[in-house]
């Protein structure tokens, strides 16, 4: 087996500078010629003394020459032939019992000459009689190295003919290049740290595992991975202190891939108990890997790891574990599982973070009661845990099959909403007062929600239906005008109003439920003491811009009618909003479930299959635009036929209008256009039938192959209405059909430059025939 | 080798009259009384030279002044203890140049990595003198590394001239609007010939022969003064950000190029007379306006126009100015630059 070893001087060089040191001070920058560098060399043969039999732990071994290092140039008077080893900063080391340096100089005398064994007992000498160099080697060891240099030259001044130890000059050497690879790793100089590195192998040893720690960052951050990991997995083969083979991988942690730390990890020892000496750092890794899947759901969590933080979340009692747990399984759209992890921690403590995850999981699982509940204590400990609370709050309102919400709970609801002014809560609490028949008390609520988001199109269809309820014209006008060209709802709600009858939108009866269930539960806290006035607005001035004079009570049955409303809006405004069943954790705002009704609960007024002959004209024109709120326009076209034989001129153009619009949903653009001349129109009526006229002809016409038909209605549509993004892809398609490629290319840039892909698609589409052509 | 240094000094002989500062090697010119009130005084016994006047910060400019005085006073001992602090905590950065700054009261102490191309250029210029005073090949090796870099990374050529950037980072055409911005101070002609003799890769002679045309260039206003900072983007104008005035920085100008031989009274008379509106002192001069927004006392200060006296006229210094006693960092610093100069080049002036 090939071992590889931190070499980071090759053999001669390290002589060179060995000589160099012995010939003068050698400061890092004059032995960094470019012939110096960091090598790995590959040694065959395991380090003869990794494995350090007695006390000190050596860790330059493999590096050592092989043979006998070369007489030094500026030899020490009295050396002969052999070179001489100069123990006198060992034995000093040894006489003032620091254990740390004397291991460090014997590792590095070691390295230096092979063939040396320490003393065995290094304080048995004699303790030298020159005080004055113990005076330096004491400044050595206090690492006042400036004041070091400064006494030997003042010394040799003074004294002409003394040398100072050779060991001293390179240790005093070494230990500057120490600091200021030291600093310079501070500073991130990181090919400063190389640099010094490359040319100080003597500073590369397990007595300064800093120093190594520090050589391998710098590596890691100059994009030479493989050297950090050599330098990592070097200390790892060959020191042996626990603490810092532990923290050698703890420094890798986040400089390295996760291959490469399980590479490492691989090095590590078993322990006399049985354990792995890096099972921490596993259950780091696999505890950070579901952390941060926790907050990605497109990161993929090797099963082991899962299955090691969930092993240390059941055998650990701490809140930790399981919370991650909790939060990857959120993520991954498991809501029972997350919730079990959530209650595990929650049940050890119970903290926000918890809570607020235990919350979402029940929201996710269509329980906000509990959520609500769980979430409440904690709503105000953070941006995160009040947007919780309130999509609890949200969700409950909107929750459907509706339940009924305890008055304390409704109480304790409302002054939450107020202080977090949360637009799409006091909406909700808008609907659940409107569907009780509390008009004055939804109106209230879909005005603070529209103070609070003006533009909210979902506030102004409640405040709209509301004002319908009270018979408020003017108001409902108001927002029909403010509303104009940007809500069909809205504004098809007064024209409705003229050919309906009024309460047709959510009324308790209409539906024949009990709205005794209803009384039996409603509770007025403002003329009620029993009630306190906290389920009012806080904020005293939204509290005059909103008297609510009544307040919320919950039935069962009405809120089925809120549903109707929303499924209206969907249908009307052919927008849909995905249905998220695991919201987001913490940070973002939760979303709020949005419940997509089917319409089978909504249908009622008009579920049952009639033959609209037997309707007056009246009634079935009722019946058609209640067919049509329920997406069934054949149905309702039908409908419509009958309700064009009214007597009065606008049920009539009303009809023509509805049926028209009835065979346009259907797809029969020649049905929709004979409709829609069966009766005048008004001018805004007219152009928006036939600009849905025009789209469709075109869109048929393109799909019969009809090209330039197609072409020819997108023109007629282009002059009285503004070419929607879909409609200019169908332009650009017909054009190239008709290989107009230039004409093509233009329209799919223009479109492109929305930032439509469908444009961008059919860029690249062009691109691709033009290439085949040339 | 002789050959080579002959025709250098004839073909420097145009610019500098005197080549004599090549010959220093280790005769002391910093009296040892003033050295040790000096190091007492401004060298802590970790070999930091302390900017007292500036919240006791560290720069590599006063480490190189520090040598390089050391090396004046020929102290071994107290070069080795500067040089052993100047190493380890200024010489970081990843290019083989020093940081600029070092403050006792942060921690890590070196938080910015810009270097200060004066900084950098009186440590290299202190260990050639060193190194080849004392037969020191380590400085000389390190001397060369740092003038390598030096070159490489500070001197540029632009409008047909070497330019001298005031550090790696900062002052370039692409970093600033009105780029490059240099600063004259920053040119210590005394050190281009010898960092000629150890680096081919820049001209360095050039570099020396085209700040000193520059000087010329960049005097201004009615006091005919250059500033301390000045764009050379176009035609040479103070540069933005910095207040335009003769100050701190260029008042050691003259200095620095009686240091390095020049004698030409054309260049020097006008400084002098520029910069000391009364004869005696010394003024931070308002380039627009040319009026004096500070009078200079210090004898750090008022030495240098005294100096020009003596270089052109022979007239003897004032007493107030013959004897050292440490003031403050900076001034204290060019009185003996100034001193070491009069005692190894014009004695008669005492």
């Amino acid at each position: 087996m090939k071992k590889s070893t931190l070499l980071i001087l090759p053999t001669i060089a390290a002589f060179a500078g060995l000589v160099a040191v012995q010939l003068d001070y050698v400061p890092a920058l004059a032995t960094t010629n470019g012939s110096v560098r960091l090598a790995m060399l590959e040694s065959s043969d395991p380090p003869p003394d990794a494995q350090a039999d007695d006390s000190y732990i050596v860790a330059q071994s493999g590096r050592a020459p092989k043979t006998q290092a070369p007489k030094p140039a500026a030899p020490a008077p009295d050396a002969a032939t052999a070179p001489k080893v100069d123990e006198t900063a060992l034995r000093y080391f040894a006489r003032q019992g620091d254990k740390r340096r004397l291991e460090a100089e014997i590792a590095r005398l070691r390295a230096l000459y092979p063939g040396w064994t320490p003393p065995a007992d290094p304080t048995s000498v004699m303790p030298q009689a020159d005080t004055a160099l113990d005076a330096m080697w004491k400044l050595y060891a206090a690492g006042k190295l400036p004041e070091l240099r400064k006494a030997i030259q003042e010394r040799q001044t003074s004294e002409p003919g003394w040398k100072p130890p050779v060991d001293m000059l390179q240790l005093v050497e070494l230990a500057e290049s120490r600091e200021q690879l030291i600093n310079a790793s501070d500073l991130k100089q990181y090919d400063t740290v190389i640099r010094i590195g490359s040319s100080h192998n003597s500073l590369l040893t397990c007595s300064d595992v800093d120093v190594l720690w520090r050589v391998a960052e710098a590596f890691a951050k100059t994009d030479r991975v493989a050297r950090a990991k050599d330098a990592y997995g070097y200390v790892l083969d060959n020191c042996t202190k626990p603490e810092e083979r532990l923290a050698t991988v703890q420094k890798a942690l986040p400089l390295l891939s996760r291959a490469d730390l399980d590479a490492l990890l691989a090095r590590e020892k078993t322990n006399t108990d049985g354990s792995k000496e890096f099972d921490s750092i596993r259950n780091d890794l696999a505890r950070k890997a579901v952390a941060d899947a926790g907050a990605d759901p497109k990161l993929m969590v090797p099963p082991a790891d899962v299955s090691r933080v969930e092993k240390l979340a059941n055998d650990i009692v701490e809140p930790s574990d399981p919370l991650i747990l909790g939060w990857y399984y959120l993520r991954r759209n498991d809501p029972v599982s997350a919730e079990k992890w959530f209650r595990l921690s929650h049940d050890r403590e119970n903290a926000a973070s918890s809570s607020q995850g235990l919350a979402l999981a029940m929201i996710a699982q269509s329980r906000p009661a509990e959520a609500e509940a769980t979430i409440y204590e904690w709503r105000d400990s953070s941006d995160g845990a009040k947007a919780v609370y309130m999509a609890a709050v949200a969700n409950l309102l909107a929750q459907d099959p509706p339940v009924e919400i305890a008055p304390a709970i409704l109480q304790r609801m409302v002054p939450e909403v107020m202080k977090a002014k949360d637009a799409n809560a006091a909406q909700q609490l808008g609907w659940y007062a409107y569907l009780l028949n509390q008009f004055e008390t939804a109106s209230g609520w879909f005005s603070t929600a529209l103070l609070w988001k003006p533009d909210d199109e979902p506030s102004s269809y409640g405040l709209v239906l509301t004002h319908e309820q009270l018979g408020d014209t003017a108001g409902v006008a108001d927002i029909q005008r403010r509303w104009a060209g940007k809500s069909d709802r809205i504004a098809r709600l007064g024209e409705l109003r003229n050919t309906r009858q009024r309460g047709l939108v959510p009324s308790p009866e209409r539906f024949g439920t009990d709205t005794s269930t209803a009384n039996q539960t409603v509770t007025q806290p403002t003329t009620n003491p029993g009630a306190p006035a906290t389920a009012l607005p806080q904020d005293s001035s939204v509290v005059e811009a909103n008297p609510l004079s009544t307040t919320l009570a919950p039935t069962l049955a009405d809120r089925v009618a809120e549903t109707i409303a929303r499924t209206r809006a969907i249908q009307s405004q052919n927008q849909t909003e995905p249905v998220r069943s695991a919201p987001e954790p913490r940070r973002t705002r939760p979303p709020q479930q949005t419940m997509v009704n089917t319409g089978q609960r909504a249908s009622r007024g008009c579920t049952t299959t009639i033959d609209p002959q037997t309707l007056s004209p009246d009634g079935a024109l009722t019946r058609g635009w209640c067919l049509m709120d329920m997406n069934r326009p054949l149905e309702a076209a039908a409908a419509f036929e009958r309700g064009l034989l009214s007597r009065s001129e606008a049920a009539k153009s009303d009809a023509a209008y509805g049926q028209s619009l009835a065979y346009l949903r259907a797809g029969l653009a020649d049905k929709a256009a004979v409709a829609a001349s069966k009766a005048r129109q008004k001018q805004s009526r007219q152009i928006e039938l036939d600009t849905a006229l025009l789209a469709s002809r075109a869109t048929d016409s393109f799909t019969a192959g009809r090209y330039n038909e197609a072409l020819l209605a997108l023109d007629q549509r282009a002059r009285i209405a503004p070419e929607r993004n879909d409609l200019m892809v169908l332009r650009g398609y017909a054009y190239m059909n008709l290989n107009r490629l230039a004409d093509a290319q233009r329209v799919f840039k223009a479109v492109a430059a929305t930032g439509s892909k469908d444009g961008l698609r059919g860029m690249a589409t062009i691109r691709a025939i033009r290439n085949k052509e040339y | 080798m002789k050959l080579y240094s002959l025709a250098l000094a004839v073909l420097l002989a145009l610019v500098w009259s005197n080549t004599s500062m090549a010959q220093t090697s280790a005769k002391a010119h910093v009296k040892p009384d003033d050295w040790r009130a000096y190091k007492s005084r401004f060298i802590d016994t970790s070999g930091r030279v302390i900017d007292d006047a500036n919240g006791k910060i560290s720069h590599s400019e006063g480490q190189g002044y520090g040598l390089l005085l050391a090396y004046l006073a020929n102290s071994k001992a107290d070069f080795d203890l500067i040089w052993s602090f100047t190493r380890t905590e200024f010489l970081l950065r990843d290019d083989g140049l020093a940081v600029w700054k070092w403050d006792p009261n942060s921690k890590p102490h070196v938080t910015d990595s810009n270097n200060a191309s004066d900084g950098d250029i009186l440590i290299a210029y202190a260990l050639v003198l060193a190194g080849s005073g004392w037969d020191r090949k380590d400085f000389t090796a390190t001397a060369k590394t740092m003038v390598r870099a030096i070159g490489k990374t500070n001197v540029i050529e632009a409008q047909k001239q070497l330019l001298l950037l005031p550090g790696v980072t900062g002052f370039s055409a692409t970093e600033r609007e009105d780029g490059p911005v240099i600063n004259l101070s920053y040119w210590i002609f005394e050190a281009f010939p010898k960092f000629a003799a150890l680096d081919q890769a820049t001209d360095w002679n050039r570099l020396g022969k085209d700040g000193l045309s520059l000087i010329d260039v960049a005097r201004a206003g009615p006091r005919s003064l250059p500033a301390d900072w000045i764009s050379a983007r176009t035609v040479f104008k103070p540069a933005k950000g910095f207040p335009p005035e003769f100050g701190y920085n260029a008042l050691r100008i003259p200095l620095y190029m009686m240091r390095a031989g020049v004698t030409d009274r054309a260049q020097l008379e006008p400084l002098r007379h520029g910069m000391s509106p009364d004869g005696t002192n010394v003024a931070i001069v308002d380039i627009p306006s040319g009026t004096a927004t500070e009078t200079l006392t210090d004898p750090g200060y008022t030495i240098i126009p005294a100096l020009v006296d003596c270089v052109l006229d022979k007239k003897k210094l004032p007493e107030s100015v013959t004897s050292f006693r440490p003031t403050l960092y900076y001034p204290s610093t060019l009185h003996l630059l100034s001193l070491s100069f009069v005692y190894g080049q014009h004695p008669e002036c005492l």
